[in-house]
């Protein structure tokens, strides 16, 4: 069902230390917003950032911050994001990275399968069509894996799945605020999503590499990753 | 058989010392009594097994062990095992919980301060 009135969209942005970065993204996001019909509300839900990153994005206009008093990992804080947008009945959710890789000005192009109903969860791509973005060796191994498994256990053919640049609807918010995986979720929810009868879709956009502080992810964290996320994944598949 | 082995009488100390400590644990309410219930069973059968170690020796008979004690060392590590598994669903449960509280407080308190920055200008204005 395609919405007819102007729908209520917030972008979540979980932030841990991004003080260099988060102002930016936040500037950049309301710049969209003057290009499009929609209003685009923003909130920033900070991590237990030991930096200003809670101070950066006040300042920049954030519509609303939350303030993790210790650090809940991205599945706790992204989650925060998702009841938020429950409790003040929002019809979309947009999650977006905090470190600049991805482009606000996407953000129309993940909207825009939700906006027209066709689908209750949109993933921004980055191998739907060729983008400029370039991943490590490590990354592409774990993305094609993961992509063999999702498709293994959803049918459903997701090239990128463990990009963090997405959009759920109110039906996927309501099932994220109740339940959403602890560490590294962005794959597993498919599968959740999957077996609930929610649908889900890609669409291209470009990525780049990290503006400003590290990444969290080391290659003893990306061992791990892939057998929790394996595990959780084929788990899943059985409930 | 009814000789008491240094082995034996060490577990009968041990064990009687451990309920001891136990209980205080729940006198000072640093142990829940649900969880002292658990280790107070447990010295219970070690005291058992120490003093009727013909019973230890009958059981290890009937399965086929040869040497009786190890009958209890894998009575041991069975408990430890599915005690620790039971402990880290315990903590499962409890780390949820924490996400849980964390997540509704963190939006309560983000709630508050919104209400906070527009209350202000509604009092300067009730004030005129």
């Amino acid at each position: 069902m395609p919405m007819n009135s102007k729908p209520k969209v917030l972008v979540i942005i979980p932030a841990f230390n991004e003080e260099g970065s988060i102002a930016n993204v936040i500037r950049r996001i309301q710049a969209v917003t003057r290009h499009i019909e929609i209003d685009l509300d923003t909130l920033v839900v900070n991590d237990g950032s030991h930096d200003n990153t809670v101070e950066a994005a006040r300042q920049a206009g954030a519509t609303a911050v939350i303030d993790l008093p210790f650090n809940l990992g991205i599945g706790g804080a992204m989650q925060t994001g998702y009841l938020y947008a429950y409790k003040n009945h929002y019809d979309i959710a947009l999650q977006i990275d905090a470190d600049g890789q991805h482009n606000p000005t996407d953000i129309p192009t993940v909207l825009e399968p939700l906006l027209c109903g066709e689908v209750n969860f949109s993933i921004g791509s980055r191998y739907v069509e060729k983008t400029a973005y370039h991943a490590s060796p490590m990354r592409r191994v774990g993305m094609i894996v993961f992509s063999k498994l999702i498709h293994l256990v959803t049918k459903q053919q997701v090239k990128d799945p463990t990009s963090g640049f997405r959009a759920a609807d109110k039906r996927v918010i309501e099932m994220f605020a109740e339940q959403y995986p602890v560490d590294y979720p962005e794959v597993e929810v498919l599968v959740h999503m999957s077996r609930r009868g929610l649908t889900f879709r890609e669409v291209p956009v470009e990525m780049s590499a990290r503006a400003a502080g590290n990444s969290s992810i080391t290659p003893i964290k990306s061992a791990y990753y892939m057998v929790k996320v394996g595990l959780a994944v084929l788990i899943s598949a059985t409930r | 058989m009814h000789e008491l082995n240094v082995i034996y009488i060490f577990s009968i100390v041990f064990s009687l010392t451990f309920v001891l400590f136990v209980l205080q644990m729940v006198r000072k309410r640093k142990l829940r009594e649900q969880y002292s219930i658990m280790w107070i069973l447990l010295a219970v059968v070690i005291v058992v097994v120490s003093l009727k170690s013909e019973w230890l020796d009958a059981l290890a008979d009937a399965v086929g062990i040869y040497y009786p004690p190890s009958l209890l060392f894998l009575i041991a590590l069975l408990f430890c095992l599915a005690y620790l598994l039971h402990l880290t669903i315990v903590l499962s449960k409890l780390s949820d919980r924490v996400v849980k509280l964390t997540q509704e407080l963190a939006i309560y308190q983000q709630q508050e301060r919104d209400a906070g920055e527009q209350q202000p200008p509604q009092t300067e204005e009730e004030r005129r």
